[in-house]
Parts: structure tokens; sequence; C-alpha cells
């Protein structure tokens, strides 16, 4: 009972400011019309909270058709907007909590006509957050960072709303175009990008690998000195680097909906044997380790990581720390082969509400957090790549030596587009075959066709 | 004779060598667990590391757990909570229903094992989704995370029956067919005789009610997902391990660890005896 | 909950037709016999207990009947309305604002407990006209009708059972059977990552789902299905006889005269017992890892030269399992057979020695069948709790390594259960999970059963004398 009135004041207030706030002499009877209504209702409104009810509904039209002849006049008084009141979610990684809190109270005195919402920031990692707002949309993030992998899973699911009409175009000025195509999934953009850093390079041991240019001589360098080489070849992520430095492609066609339409794949060719021979090459070596994450590596000589791990691989190293482009690699056909992989994207999205206003000012947080000064606090915080053209021509950021790798990389690599979900289990399962030794590099030409030819199917199939 | 008690000794070194090795297997990976924990974290990073001893020894990482950067602290309360108010709730259920299916026979009595019984055979994660939204709807998700997951294991738990009624169904009904012509009613002879009885079932009920939550990863973190402040210590520190957003956290990790299994390892030391006598007397009844 | 009800009266079909035949018959007598009071409760639930001064059970039932019908027109019937498309209005737009459709989910769930409370009450309503025919024959025959305070103290006395099983009793109904019913109809429907509440709807599709995991064509789950099965089942199998054989030994060995400090063996063991399992699981999963403790160690003293796979090979990754869930299943096994081997009367010993038989001769035609007499129901429990083992499996290897010839994101390593959790959570693919439950219900049900009436305890109750 009481939250029914309190909807009835509400919407009484807000039927009031906005009428107040536009005030021509078209909207004034209008307006008188709607004010004393909306007294009456306020009055019956303790006494029969039904008939209230209605009232308070009959207010919000009349209220809705002054807007609709007034809407001009009301545009101009936006700012006089009461978005009332609500509390607003954000799920970040856990690194970045404390910087999220900081720039979310900087966000709260730059907009005090959103004062009316509370903003509560949870620590939930890029990777479980497309889960856990798939798992119940209602109790997710209002605004939730995730890694871009999940784009299509989470606008199939309704978790993500299209961005605003004016934010999409500065989103799209602004950022470089990886990242703008990387929150696109059809022809509409879903998402804000904020990192363009999602990519991968060399981290090595001076004192281990004296020449990191091809990837025979790392692995060598590595065995001698008894250290680990660390690559993730059962990541769909990682594999890339093979397949698409050795020529194959696989890429999907999106609807607007998030359905996968089309899938362009050429894994099961000449090239696709020769990286997948490369893989089992390398996963034959006894330095081998299958892992990507720094903090988890052990005895490390060399390691395939982004830059969000530089900290630690510095720790890792100390004096003999280095870094630089992904080595190429000498196929099984004698030719030399540039490693290639994704560049890919860290993205804010905002979920679908039921509020107009509530919308309004997640949409206002989201540009915000994804903005070029945001972005670039967040690189002196945390070591996170900005996507934002401005911020990435920014001194601090040109010095970084892990990024300069990473751009060194980056002219090898491919943008990241959407890939259904799917795809990255199927990618585990290739090379875990490998890993596992159902395929190694003593097999023949026909086992590794054959494992292609069933990857570049399954593939097929998911797109409909 | 003399050849007879030969053997044994050889017999009975051999048994201690055995023994002495299988205890250095069994108490290794403990060893391992605590040695980790007190490595130094600012002089060898708080990743996996191949060796077992520490360079540097340090209380690092426990102090980090209470230094506020993370809720390592709320989680174990929470977790505690949860652990106690289980125990208590669940305890009082199962005697309940114990009770009533030993010494009591009405209409359904044995239809209603058998439906329990078969109900028993679907996994438990089948459901975990209707749990959520079920709980949802009493708003014990999320922020009520700790009630909720209460109400779930207190609200099933009358089908764990088995154990303590085996227990009941040994004290002789005679006792309470004497009571009864005395004038006892049935709730006087369960609250004032059946129960001082069964001190040791009780006991081995509390302890196992007390030790399950500790180790409640799956549903936990599928009802407290993206509320920090709810999580218990399974659900928050397997994310120190499995996930790449919290590398360097495996020192952490086994701080955490024993923190976590000394009170509930020395609980069990402490009450081994009933449990034991449970486990005993429930393998046989079955 | 009709079912395993139906299942279980199946061997007795006459009989049960024959009690609902006596039922009708009684509530037609009740009615054609009954005064006014008993022909109102017929609509007014309970009217009659409460004019014949039967307030307590007059009413309770009353209430109930209020409840009923307060629940169904003003919560229930929008969602029963709905439960035959489970909701047609989809999730629109209205400029940018989302206005949510029918939600399919709750549609099902609380068009289920529509059903059940339907049925509830006409339980209830059986229960008002027999009280009724019992009070008025009573009166008839001139005894008095028990006061309230009686039928409120009949609660602690001769009606104790349902004071006590009152809570546990709709505790497991609304947190077990309605889950399970819930999730059993599932099964029927698309309910998956692309028709998901609120923003979808889901709707019936028949038996589909069952057809896809056993199709064996190109897309269909049937070598996979297969292949996690039998791992499944060849897991459980061994995990419980070896764990059992070598608490088994392990107890004998501390049992032995001549053995000191058997309390401190003990307790060492049983620490895997007492040390939560994701704590310890976890280190250990860490300990074996390809670039773990273990390897570090080996290769460092030159054993050998790469590492060994230990989570990372199939059928490496297997065995490592089953040796660690050694060290986690033993100690229980020790527990048990310590208290039982005492049991065993010790002149069978002496006179087996006097025969002249070693302490192989006497373990095996003493010792063993004993123990697996006595320990029969606890094989069975162990061997259908390690078919649903989701700790181990899940704690050390997630189900991994993936292979190329499993679909659905199965591992080498997965059991049933550790795909359905899976399954619910990584790929919300809830309608193929409702299935697989149902399979695992049907496999631990079955082999109960088959084991359950194999067992010599069950066939031969005097049996070890």
């Amino acid at each position: 009972m009481k939250k029914k009135l309190v909807s009835v004041m509400l919407s009484t207030a807000v039927a009031a400011t906005m009428l107040a706030g536009c005030g021509g002499s078209g909207a004034d009877s209008a307006a008188d019309t709607a004010q004393s209504v909306a007294d009456a209702a306020t009055e019956t409104a303790d006494a029969v909270e039904e008939a209230a009810g209605d009232v308070a509904d009959a207010a919000e039209d009349v209220a809705e058709d002054v807007t609709e002849d007034v809407a001009d006049a009301v545009e101009e008084a936006a700012d006089d907007t009461d978005y009332g009141t609500g509390e607003i979610k954000v799920w970040v990684a856990d690194n970045v909590v404390d910087f999220t809190n900081e720039q979310i109270a900087t966000f709260q005195s730059e907009h005090p006509e959103f004062s009316g919402y509370t903003f509560t920031v949870e620590p939930v990692g890029e990777g479980d957050a497309a889960g856990n707002m798939i798992t119940d949309v209602e109790a997710g993030a209002d605004v939730y960072a995730f890694a871009q992998d999940q784009i299509a899973r989470l606008v199939t699911a309704g978790a993500l709303e299209e961005v605003e009409e004016s934010n999409a175009e500065a989103v799209k000025a602004e950022n470089d175009a990886g990242a703008v195509s990387a929150a696109t999934v059809g022809g509409t953009l879903y998402a804000y990008p904020i990192t363009s850093d999602n990519g991968y390079f060399l981290y090595y041991d001076k004192s281990v690998v004296s020449d990191p240019s091809t990837l025979e001589g790392i692995v060598a360098d590595c065995e001698a000195a008894g250290k680990n080489f660390y690559c993730e070849i059962n990541s769909g992520w990682y594999q890339t680097a093979f397949f698409f430095g050795a020529g194959a492609e696989l890429t999907y066609d999106t609807d607007d909906e998030g359905n996968f339409t089309k899938c362009n794949s050429t894994y099961a060719s000449d090239a696709g044997v020769v990286a997948l021979k490369e893989i089992a090459e390398l996963a034959s070596s006894k330095s081998f380790q299958n892992g990507s994450a720094a903090g988890e590596a052990t005895n490390v000589g060399a390691i395939i990581d982004g830059t969000w791990d530089a900290g630690t691989v510095k720790d890792l190293f100390g004096d003999n720390y280095a870094c630089a482009k992904l080595p190429t690699f000498e196929g099984a056909d004698g030719k030399s082969y540039q490693m290639s992989g994704f560049g890919g994207f860290k993205l804010l999205g905002v979920k679908p509400q039921q509020d107009d206003n509530k919308l309004a000012v997640c949409d206002a947080l989201a540009a915000f957090l994804s903005s070029e000064d945001v972005q670039l606090a967040r690189y002196n915080a945390v070591g996170w790549g900005p996507s934002n053209l401005n911020a990435q021509q920014s001194d601090e950021v040109k010095a970084d030596e892990a990024l300069s790798a990473l751009a060194e990389q980056l002219q090898y690599t491919i943008p990241q587009g959407q890939y259904p979900g799917e795809y990255w289990s199927l990618a585990t399962s290739l090379g875990d075959s490998v890993i596992s030794g159902e395929i190694t590099k003593d097999s023949s030409d026909d086992d590794f066709m054959k494992a292609l030819e069933d990857f570049q199917t399954t593939c097929e199939g998911y797109a409909q | 004779m003399k050849s007879y008690k030969r053997k044994r000794t050889v017999s009975n070194v051999i048994g201690y060598i055995v023994l002495i090795l299988i205890s250095i297997i069994w108490l290794f990976p403990f060893v391992g667990l605590v040695l980790q924990s007190f490595r130094s974290y600012s002089n060898e990073y708080g990743g996996m590391v191949d060796y077992l001893v520490p360079h540097t020894f340090s209380l690092d990482n426990y102090r980090f757990l209470f230094s506020g950067e993370t809720n390592f602290v709320k989680w174990y309360a929470n977790t505690l909570i949860i652990a106690v108010c289980v125990t208590i709730f669940q305890t009082i259920i199962i005697l309940c229903v114990s009770y009533a299916l030993s010494r009591m026979r009405f209409k359904g009595r044995t239809l209603l094992m058998r439906f329990w019984l078969i109900l028993g055979m679907f996994p438990g994660f089948l459901t975990m989704i209707c749990l959520y939204f079920l709980l949802k709807q009493f708003g014990l998700t999320q922020a009520g995370a700790v009630p909720g997951l209460i109400l779930v294991s207190v609200a099933s738990s009358g089908m764990g029956y088995y154990v303590c009624k085996g227990y009941f169904d040994t004290i002789p009904k005679a006792l309470d067919e004497a009571a009864r012509i005395d004038g006892a009613t049935r709730a006087r002879i369960f609250f004032t005789m059946i129960i001082p009885m069964s001190k040791p079932i009780i006991i081995y009920t509390a302890l196992v009610a007390f030790m399950a939550p500790w180790c409640d990863y799956v549903f936990a973190s599928y009802v407290a997902f993206g509320h920090d402040t709810s999580y218990n210590v399974a659900v928050a520190m397997t994310r120190w391990v499995w996930t790449n957003d919290y590398q360097g956290y495996f020192t952490r990790f086994c701080a955490g660890g024993v923190l976590i299994a000394i009170p509930v390892l020395l609980l069990f030391m402490f009450l081994q005896k009933y449990y034991v006598e449970g486990v005993t007397g429930g393998a046989v009844k079955g | 909950m009709g079912g395993d009800a139906n299942n279980k009266k199946k061997s007795g079909a006459s009989l049960f037709f024959e009690a609902i035949g006596n039922g009708f018959k009684e509530i037609g007598v009740t009615f054609a016999q009954g005064d006014i009071k008993t022909k109102l409760s017929f609509i007014i639930l309970g009217l009659g207990p409460i004019l014949r001064g039967q307030f307590v059970i007059g009413i309770a039932l009353l209430l109930c009947e209020v409840l009923f019908f307060w629940f169904m027109f003003g919560f229930g019937w929008q969602y029963l309305s709905k439960i035959t498309t489970l909701g047609t209005i989809a999730t629109k737009k209205v400029k940018r604002k989302t206005v949510y459709g029918d939600n399919s989910f709750l549609i099902l769930l609380f068009g289920i407990l529509c059903v059940f409370a339907i049925i509830a009450l006409i339980t209830i309503w059986y229960i008002n006209i027999k009280e009724n025919r019992k009070e008025e024959l009573a009166l008839k025959s001139g005894k008095k009708l028990p006061t309230n305070g009686d039928a409120l103290r009949s609660l602690l006395d001769k009606n104790f059972d349902k004071t006590l099983l009152a809570l546990p009793v709709t505790g497991v109904f609304v947190f077990t059977v309605l889950p399970i019913v819930f999730m059993i109809l599932v099964a029927f429907t698309n309910y998956d990552k692309n028709h998901q509440s609120p923003t979808n709807l889901f709707t019936w599709v028949g038996l589909e789902n069952f057809k896809n995991l056993v199709s064996f064509s190109k897309n269909g789950l049937g070598p996979t299905f297969v292949q996690v099965l039998l791992w499944t089942l060849i897991w459980a199998f061994l995990a419980t006889f070896i764990d059992y054989f070598l608490g088994l030994a392990v107890a004998i060995l501390i049992n032995k005269k001549g053995i000191k400090f058997k309390k401190l063996w003990r307790t060492i063991l049983v620490m895997t017992i007492a040390v939560p399992q994701f704590v310890s699981l976890l280190y250990v999963m860490k300990m074996f890892a390809n670039d773990g403790l273990i390897n570090g160690y080996l290769k460092k003293w030159g054993f050998i030269q790469s590492y060994i796979p230990f989570w990372t090979d199939p059928m490496l990754a297997r065995i490592t399992i089953i040796v660690v869930n050694i060290w986690i299943g033993i100690p229980y096994m020790m527990l048990i057979a310590t208290g039982l081997l005492m049991n065993i009367p010790e002149d069978l010993y002496e006179s087996a020695k006097i025969d002249g038989a070693n302490g192989w001769q006497m373990f095996r035609s003493i010792t063993l069948p004993y123990m697996l007499f006595v320990t029969g129901p606890f094989l069975l429990t162990q061997y259908t709790g390690n078919l649903n083992n989701f700790n181990v499996i899940y704690l050390l290897t997630q189900g991994k390594p993936q292979s190329m010839n499993l679909a659905e994101r199965a591992g080498n390593t997965d059991l049933l259960v550790t795909w359905l959790y899976k399954m619910t959570v990584t790929d919300t693919n809830y309608k193929m999970a409702a299935v697989l439950g149902i399979v695992v219900f049907i496999v631990t049900a079955v082999v109960s059963l088959v084991v359950y009436n194999m067992l010599p305890s069950v066939r031969d109750e005097e049996g070890f004398q």
C-alpha cells in the first residue's frame, strides 16, 4: 500500500515539475488541469487508495499528452528533469573496484541531477559477468564490464540495451575502429568500449631467451635453460595466433538480434594443417606449458600474455624483463609465418531498463566511465590500455613498454569480431585434443585434416 | 615359538613402515598448504611455485586477509552463521522426523519414506535454477543469500533422517510403552526420554550439518552471485584459484584455507568418537 | 509426485481402485444420509464441525478453503490459465524503455503450484467430508464429541506425528518436490539460452530433447552421452571398490595386535574428512598441475625430462582422479571397518588358527564375508554417492580435458552430474540439463533397485550369526 502511495506521489511530482518546467502559454491550461488533478490525487490518496490509483493514471495520461504537445519546450528544460530515485548496480573486475568507486564519486559531483540515485560497485569478473547476467537479468547489474566475446550472447539473452543515439555517435567518433566493431552486433552499437588492449604478445626473460624473433629459437632457449614456455593453445583466443598467422580464416556474420547468420571459415585447408601441426609441434616440447596467466605460472622463461599481466611479469623477471611482438614460426612446409591473433576489447554494457529515467542515468554513467579522461585515469591506475583515440596518443600511454610491444603486434592481428559461445568451447576441445596427445606432431596429414574438417563443420553448424 | 615371535616382529616392523608411509602421503598436502600460506608475499609473489619450502617466511598473507582489502572476515562470518543456523535447525528437524518415523505408526508412513527415498535419487544440481527463482520470490538471493541458503539447507533436511532413525530404532520400545502406561504423552516421551538418551546421535547429526556449509560452493555461488558481501568462503575463495582476475592469490588462498580448516578440524577431532559411532551405525543400517 | 505414488500402487492396482470406489461411495452416502450441516459442508468446508462445536477442526478446514480461493484468484489463476502455451505476449520496446511480456518461467512454476493447490484442496475437501460423517455417526450413537482442548492436546500425543512432520514435509515439498517437478517439465520445453525469461518466451516441445540426447546423427549428443555415462559407471565402480578394499586393509593393519598408537594413525587419516574439500582438493589440483609441485620436483631430481600430464591426458587424468579419491575415501571405510572388525568373535579366528589357516585364508573365509555381509547397504549408498560425486571431479579437473570427439563442452573426466552442472551454469542450456537430471535419476534408481535386491543382508536377514 505504501509503495503505491509513493508511486502516486512520484508520478504527480514528475508531472508537476515537467509542467512547471515548460511553462509556455499553450501548455498553461493543460498544466493547470494536470496540477489540479494531481492535487486531487494526492488528497484522495489517503482516503481511497483504489481511486487514487485511477486518478493518478489520469494525471499521468494528461501529463503524457502535455509532454507530447510541448515536446520542444520540455527538451529545453531537460536539465530540470527529476530523475527520481533508484539504485544502480555496477559490476567490474575486482582490481578496478576502488578505481570505479572514485570515478563514480566524480560522476556524482558532476551530475547533481542524479542525486536521487545510489551506486554500488560489486567485484564480478569480466568472465563471470555475462554468465551471471544471463542467469537472471533482473538481478544483474545495471552497468557492467565484460569481455567482447560475450556480446552476441548477451544481446540474444536481452541483457544489453542499445547505446543511446547521441552517445553512440560520440563512441564511434572517439574510439578506434576495432573497438567500435567489437561493440557492434549486426548494425547496432550495443556497448561502450573501455579498453583496447585485449591482445597478446611475448614476455620473455632476457637471461633465458636470446632472440625472441622465432618460435623455434625461444623454445630451444627455454629447453636449454630448463625453463617453461607458456602459451595457452587450448584457448580459442590464443590459438588463432597460429591459424590466422598461417593464413586460415574464421569469422561470423551476425544480425541485429545477435543471431549468427553465416560462418566464413577456411580452417580445413593446407594453411590450417600448417597451423595445427605447429601447435602440435610446440606442445611436444618438454618446456611447453599450456597457460597464459603469469601469476599462476612457475619457472617461466617466456610467456604469451597480455598487458594486464605486465606488472606481474615485471615482478617475475625483475631486471630481465623484456617484451616483444609475437615470433615467427617455421611451418612444416618450410615457409616462415608471422604469428597473428586477435586484438580484443573490454566493453561496458547497460542493461535494458523498465524505467526511462533510470536508463538515462545508466547511459550517462556508462558514457562517463568510457570517456577519454576516465580511460586515461584507468590506464594510470591499473595499466589498462585505452580504446579512446586521444587517450592512446597521450605520452604516458605511448611510453609503456608492454603497450608498445602490443602496438607492434597489432599490425599482424585481426580485430576480434563476434563469435558464438560454442566456438570458445570447441576451440578448447581442439587444443585439449593436442595437449592430451589425441593429435600429435607425428599424426598423418589426414588426421590433421580430419580434425580440422570436424572443427570447421561444427563451427559452421553454429550459424543458422 | 621363537620363529613365531620373530615373524611377528618382522610383520610389525613392516606394518609400521607402511603406516608411516601412509601418514606421510596423507599429511603431505596439508603440510604444503600450511607452508605455502606462510610464504612471503612481498619477496616471492603470491602465485604458484614448484618448490615446497618458502624461501622467506612471513605473515603477509594472513595480514592481507584481515587488512580489509577483501571481505574475508565477512565471508567467514557468513559461513559461520550459515553453519551454526543450519546445525541447530537441521538437528531439530531430523530429530522430529526420526522420532515420528521410528516410534509412531501412521497412515502413509511407508509411502512417505519411499517417496523421500526416490526424491533423494534426483541429483541436487538439477533444481538449482528453480530454487534460485523460488528464493528470489522471497527476496532471499544476492543481498539475502545468507538466510536463503539457510532456508534451503534446512527445508530439505528432513530427508536425511536415516542414521538418526536407525539409532532410535535401537532404543527399546518397551520404555515408551511403560511411560505411556504411566500417562505420559508422546511429546513428553520425546522430550524427556528419547532426546536425553540420544546424545551421541545428536552430536553426530549436528557435526555433519556443521561441516557441510564450509564446502558449499555450487549452490551458494548460484544464489549469491554479484553480491560480494553475501558470499561464503568457498564461493569467494574458489575465485582466487579459478579466475584469472585473481593472479598471485595462491598463497592467500592457502592462508584462507588454513583458517577455514582449523576450527572445523578441531571440532571434528574433538568429537571424532561420536562421528565414528554415527558413520558405523549408518553404514550397517544402510 | 503422482508418478512414484502410482508405481508403488501398481502392484496392488485392484486394491487401489477398490479404495477409490469406496471413497466415492462414502462421499455419496455421507451426502444422502447427512443432515443440513453436513450438506452445507460440501460447499463451505468445516461448517458442519463449527456448528457442532468443533471449532478447531472446523476453522482449520474453513481457513484452508479461504486461503485456496484467495491464492487462486488473487495470484494463481493468471499463471495457471497460460500453462498450455507458457505465455504469448512478447517483450517489447517503448521508445528506449523495455516492457517485459509474459514470463514463461514463472508461468510454469506457479502453474505447477496451482495444480498442487487444487489437489490439496480436493484432499482437504475429502477429509472434511469424512470428518462430518464421523461426527454425525458419533452423535447419532449418542457419543460425546471430543472437546476442542482435546483436539489440540491430541497434537502432542495421538497425533504427535502430524506436529512433528508438518514443517519438514512442507519444507521438502516446497524446496524439493516442487523444483523437481518443475525441472522434469522443463525437459519437455525449449528453455535454453535462446529462450530465456524474462526477455524471451519458451514453450512445450514434447520429446525433442530426449531424442537429441540419444541421437547419433551429426549434431546429436548420442556418442558424447554414451561416453560420459560409461565413465560415470566405471568411475563409481572403481572409486567404491578400491576405497573399500584399501580402507579395509588399512583398518586391519591398524587393528593388528602389536601396532601401537592406533589412535594417532586414525587421526592422521581422518584429516581428509575434516578439512573442507574445496581447500584440500584445490590444493591437490595445483600440486599435480603440469607446472606444479610434483612435476617440478621430479624434474629437478632428474626422474623425468618433461612434465607428466596428470590432468591433461585423458587416461592419466582419470587415473589421477581415482588415486586422489583414495586419499579422500579410505578414511571413511577405515572408520567403519574398525568398529565392525571388533565385532567379529575372536574364537572364530582361534579355531581357524588351530586348523592351520594362515592370515590370508582367515581374511578370505572369515573377515571378508562378514564385512561384505554387514556393509552391503553401505556399499550401495557409496556407489550411488560416487555416481554423483561432484566435488572430487569438479574441484580437480572441472571435467577437463575436453576433446573434439565430445560435444557440448563435455570433457573426458566429466560425470553426468558435472556435465549437468556445466550445462546449467555455463551454457544456461536448462532443457538438456533437465533431461540429464532425469537420466541420472533413472541410472541411480535402476542401480539401487537391482543391487538392493541382490544384497545378502536383504535376502537373508538372519544370515550371518
